[in-house]
């Protein structure tokens, strides 16, 4: 069979040897005035409500900040605090496992459902209902695994004993607990994750598929060498906004373990959390955000320049 | 270039609003008017304070109250956003273990001005709750409106069936060593999936079908519904004085005896292990059959008994007997604080000397929630549970019998839970042995010579 | 190497991934169902009959409760708490909020995408990263001084201090429709500016109705997240003219330290507020749908 198959792509040369003679629209001060002007209702909410929280912030993770009398500043003492923390050693560990095991399951099934739709089933019910789990609030999400799967009255311990299997304390037991947790979020987000990634299948011109199902080529090869190189863009995308917000996971373990048992779950922004409201550390939780926020944007900018993603094949 | 990065670090470190003012030149109570914002969290008491408020403007035209209720878990946020930006309420329900915070950093009026002004008697509460609210500077900052204390919900379905009679329940005693009468009780009435019950021969402590008794969580270093009540009465004192004591006392072999007697349910298979235990709460275990006693406070009562089914029959015992011949119970109390950066100050003290006062704690008690702090008041609670088919004396005989302890309250709650908490999960799951609770203990008290 | 399936040849990997779709139709559907099957129960016989499957003791009282069709004696004789709802009036308030966040942000994050994708200017792909570590923003930091500014412009208790912070964009949207706007193909572009088109022209006649696709995505996401907003408008919002549904259904959750939610109001709450998000899902999927495989090239 055809394995080697020559896909007509696009070159990205082809659009730079045509220069109107009369109007310049491209490059040069004009563009640029056009361009910050587009930008600008963006631009001032950006400023407003990230930036300058975001650069107050930094500020305060200088200073001891009671959030009830003046901050004062402290210089780098919160960040040798951090270092020689374990709790925020141990939350940093606990939030990568966390993040790997909910992050690997949730591209894969999202890629995989979104692939089946867009092959087998474009119909807008199944792509609802597989969006449904995303339009529960994070609250009542948590309540609801809480339960379903408590290790005392919960319907999975029931289905488990069904074929013979002792019941698991989910999210008691301290290995099973971030686990279940990166579980519970895989069932909210797959589906909305999902939809990302089959909006971006959608993107890709039926031409290629259609030229390739000419040369006959097979699932597999048409997988490889046309949907992921033009799903590119999409699936950086996906992966970049899945993995920030798998950082920041918060919600579920405040409403199920509560850090607990013995901190096996206390996750980097609980712990940001718990010393920001309840302790009155809010410079050092500050401090620990910041550390956070360096990671991350780390982790983007690595992604970014790995997979070039700022390019595509088709402009 | 220098100019410009001190002019943005001087914008960064604006505070965000201006700081709570502090108290006007003394008002007098004629000038009290305005409307006063005053929050709460339960919503099952919200209707008693909306009576209350109804009728304190009837009394005083000039003054309306507007309630607001946010459940516990937003609660705090909140109020500590409403702090920060200037926005709290005028009045809001307090919480012992908030207060502290509250007032060293000045967010909480003292009343202490006031109630001398206006002759509030603090003697006209149960003994013992108006002292919780001095802080550790001498000042007043709440004026009791509840207490409570704990006792052992449980299903006498399963109490009858294993021949449990109330009279005996309510004769339990307890001892370290081997548990007493309460140990038996407890463990006649585990039950595993062959039928077996906890103190007969062949007894599966790995397939228990029902417990005996319910653990809730470890109990941190408070232990208010979990092991306070048998540490008590071991004789144990938690700290060197209460309030504002600066020693404490996990290292007491009083301490450290009942928890391992504590733990030693769990490893007979009466109680649930830390792992099986979390989840949903004790008390929907013991309404779903899982359990058959479970300790926890009267402020679940309602709850409790309206979940009574075929299945589930609730009821109420009193805490056992221990060693020093008496009961225990902590004896918790909530009060009202006014905001210091009230802009209502008389028009907000006006409405807590209503809500301290009889007339709203008897409209308070009548909707049997919980018990008002003024004893006549909490009488007519205690009919008013009575009538609903609660019997409550279960919590009411620790006030008459005066076996009540007040919580203890010190500084550094906060701290001291992040060590307690983590090192009784470790002793209650049986990774840490009992005696890990003595350096607890130490890193505890380094706190307050630190 | 053998490929997973091969559509036209053996029916059996077609059936196989129809298998798999099924299963996962199943686990998104199962804990629905077990909502609906809790919302239909009494909360006070709830736990009595912990393994069925069905409603435990029928009853409509959480969706009644809800509604604010429920009077306090019936409420808390089913476990609920008799506070009042003005359903509709919170609803209202809810589409209201929604909506105008919706609007805003995609409108403005279209045009944020369009400069960062289409035009050339020095600077670009700094800026752009710029606006990408906002994703990363720790909500710490925002909270305080986003309520602050809504307090001090005095829009406490109002629908504007609301949506105002989320109301000029989303990191997310930017970045998402950014990375869709990538991969238009420059020929019509180039097409449109031979024949002597500015770049408002090209963004509203030609670059938006393209990605109609993606701007659909996204405004349903955008709104499904303004929908699901809880802290914000719990805190900025406490008036009952301006309180949104999830804050208003808040009252299902448990109310007291250790207590326990209203377990059939909250479900039947959180049913009945995705309702309106499945409408809109309905009527706007189609499309979303339609507009497969478009081939840019006329």
């Amino acid at each position: 069979m055809a394995d080697t198959v020559t896909i007509p792509v696009p070159t990205a040369s082809s659009s730079t040897h045509v220069k109107p003679k009369s109007r310049r629209l491209r490059g040069g001060w004009r563009e640029a005035g056009v361009a910050w002007l587009f930008l600008l209702p963006a631009l001032l909410g950006f400023l407003v409500f990230f930036l300058y929280p975001t650069l107050r912030g930094f500020y305060l993770s200088f200073t001891n900040y009671d959030l009830l009398t003046a901050p004062q500043w402290v210089g780098g003492k919160n960040f040798e605090k951090l270092v020689g923390d374990p709790l925020f050693w141990n939350s940093l560990k606990v939030t990568l496992e966390y993040v790997v095991i909910n992050i690997g399951v949730q591209t894969f099934v999202a890629l995989g459902l979104a692939l089946l739709m867009h092959r087998l089933a474009k119909s807008t019910v199944i792509r609802g209902i597989i969006l449904l789990p995303y339009l529960i609030s994070s609250v009542v999400v948590a309540l609801l695994w809480y339960w379903m799967a408590d290790v005392n009255l919960g319907v999975i311990n029931q289905v488990l004993g069904w074929i013979g299997v002792d019941p698991i304390a989910f999210f008691g037991e301290g290995t099973w607990a971030i686990p279940t947790i990166a579980m519970v979020n895989v069932w909210k987000f797959m589906g909305y994750t999902a939809l990302l990634i089959f909006a971006g299948l959608q993107a890709i011109p039926a031409t290629l598929y259609e030229a390739a199902d000419v040369d006959g080529a097979n699932e597999w090869t048409v997988f490889w060498r046309i949907t992921v190189p033009m799903l590119r863009p999409v699936l950086t995308l996906v992966l970049i906004l899945t993995i920030i917000g798998s950082w920041q996971i918060f919600d579920t373990v405040a409403i199920t373990t509560k850090g607990g048992p013995i901190n096996s779950t206390r996750v980097i922004q609980y712990y940001i959390f718990d010393q920001a409201f309840s302790r009155y550390n809010f410079g050092y939780a500050s401090a620990i955000s910041v550390v956070l926020f360096l990671i991350l944007a780390g982790v983007a900018f690595a992604q970014m320049k790995l997979t070039r993603s700022d390019e595509s094949d088709l402009a | 270039m220098k100019k410009r990065y001190a002019l943005i670090t001087a914008l960064l470190a604006l505070p965000l609003a201006v700081s709570a003012c502090s108290a006007d030149a003394t008002e007098d109570a004629d000038s009290a008017s305005g409307e006063v914002s005053y929050w709460l969290w339960d919503a099952n008491q919200q209707p008693a304070y909306q009576q209350c408020a109804t009728d304190f403007t009837a009394k005083n035209p000039k003054i309306t109250v507007k309630i607001s209720q946010k459940g516990w878990d937003d609660y705090w946020s909140a109020i500590t956003t409403g702090m920060v930006s200037g926005t709290a309420p005028d009045v809001f329900t307090d919480h012992l273990s908030k207060y502290t915070d509250f007032f060293t950093k000045h967010q909480v009026l003292p009343l202490d001005d006031l109630v001398a002004r206006d002759n509030v008697s603090t003697a006209s509460f149960e003994a013992g709750l108006a002292e919780l609210w001095v802080g550790s500077d001498g000042k007043r900052y709440g004026l009791p409106k509840d207490w409570d204390t704990v006792g052992v919900f449980h299903n006498k379905k399963l109490t009858d069936a294993a021949g449990l009679t109330p009279e005996q329940l309510g004769a339990l005693a307890w001892n370290p060593t081997d548990g007493g009468t309460y140990e038996k009780a407890i463990a006649h009435l585990t039950v595993d999936k062959s039928g077996k019950r906890g103190d007969e021969a062949g007894f599966d402590k790995g397939n228990v079908k029902t417990y005996g008794l319910w653990m809730n969580s470890s109990g941190s270093g408070f232990g208010q519904t979990e092991w306070s009540m048998y540490a008590l009465s071991n004789g144990w004192t938690a700290t060197d004085k209460n309030p504002w004591g600066t020693h404490y006392n996990y290292d007491s072999p009083k301490f450290q005896e009942t928890i391992k007697w504590w733990k030693s349910l769990i490893d007979k298979g009466y109680m649930p292990t830390l792992a099986n235990s979390t989840g949903l709460d004790g008390l929907t275990q013991l309404a779903a059959g899982k359990v058959a006693m479970a300790t926890n406070g009267d402020w679940n009562t309602s709850s409790v008994f309206g979940n009574k089914s075929a299945s589930f029959e609730p009821a109420v015992a009193p805490t056992p007997v221990g060693p020093t011949g008496k009961r225990a119970s902590v004896f918790n109390g909530l009060a009202d604080s006014i905001y210091a950066g009230t802009k209502h100050k008389e028009a907000a003290w006006q409405w807590v000397k209503y809500l301290a006062s009889a007339d709203c704690q008897n409209v308070v008690a009548e909707k049997a929630v919980v018990f008002p702090a003024i004893p006549a008041a909490s009488e007519v609670a205690a009919k008013a549970f009575a009538a609903k088919g609660a019997n409550v004396d279960a919590f009411t005989v620790h006030v008459k019998d005066k076996t009540t302890s007040l919580p203890w309250i010190t500084a550094h709650a906060a701290d001291i839970d992040a060590i307690m908490k983590p090192a009784m999960d470790a002793v209650m799951s049986g990774k840490a042995e009992v005696d890990s609770l003595t350096k607890a203990n130490t890193d505890i008290n380094a706190l307050f010579t630190g | 190497m053998t490929a997973p399936f091969k559509i036209r040849r053996v029916p059996m990997g077609r059936m196989a991934a129809w298998a798999v779709l099924i299963l996962f139709i199943v686990i998104s559907l199962f804990p629905l169902y077990w909502m609906l099957r809790t919302a239909l129960s009494n909360n006070r016989s709830l736990f009595a009959d912990p393994d069925s499957w069905l409603p435990v003791d029928f009853t409509w009282g959480g969706f009644k409760r809800v509604l604010g069709l429920s009077s306090v004696a019936e409420a808390q004789a089913e476990g609920g708490s008799g506070a009042s709802l003005q359903f509709w009036l919170y609803l209202r308030n809810s589409v209201i909020v929604s909506t105008s966040i919706t609007v805003g942000q995609v409108f403005f994050s279209a045009m944020a995408a369009y400069s960062f994708s289409r035009l050339q200017w020095r600077g670009r792909n700094a800026v752009f990263f710029l606006f990408l570590t906002a994703l990363m923003v720790p909500p710490i930091f925002t909270l305080l001084p986003n309520f602050v500014l809504v307090k001090n412009l005095g829009l406490l208790n109002t629908f504007a201090g609301i949506i105002l912070p989320f109301f000029f964009m989303t990191p997310f949207a930017v970045f998402f429709l950014r990375q869709f706007f990538l991969g238009i193909s420059r020929e019509v572009e180039e097409a449109a500016i031979i024949d002597g088109a500015s770049h408002l022209r090209i963004f509203f006649r030609i670059i938006m109705p393209m990605s109609s696709a993606p701007v659909a995505t996204l405004a349903i996401l955008t709104f499904i997240n303004a929908w699901n907003e809880y802290f914000w408008p719990l805190l900025v919002a406490q008036d009952d003219n301006v309180r949104v549904l999830t804050v208003a259904l808040g009252v299902f959750r448990s109310q007291t330290p250790q207590g326990s939610p209203d377990w059939a109001g909250l479900m039947a709450a959180a049913l009945v507020s995705a309702i309106p998000i499945v409408v809109l899902f309905m009527v706007f999927g189609r499309r979303v749908v339609n507009s497969i495989g478009f081939s840019g090239i006329k």
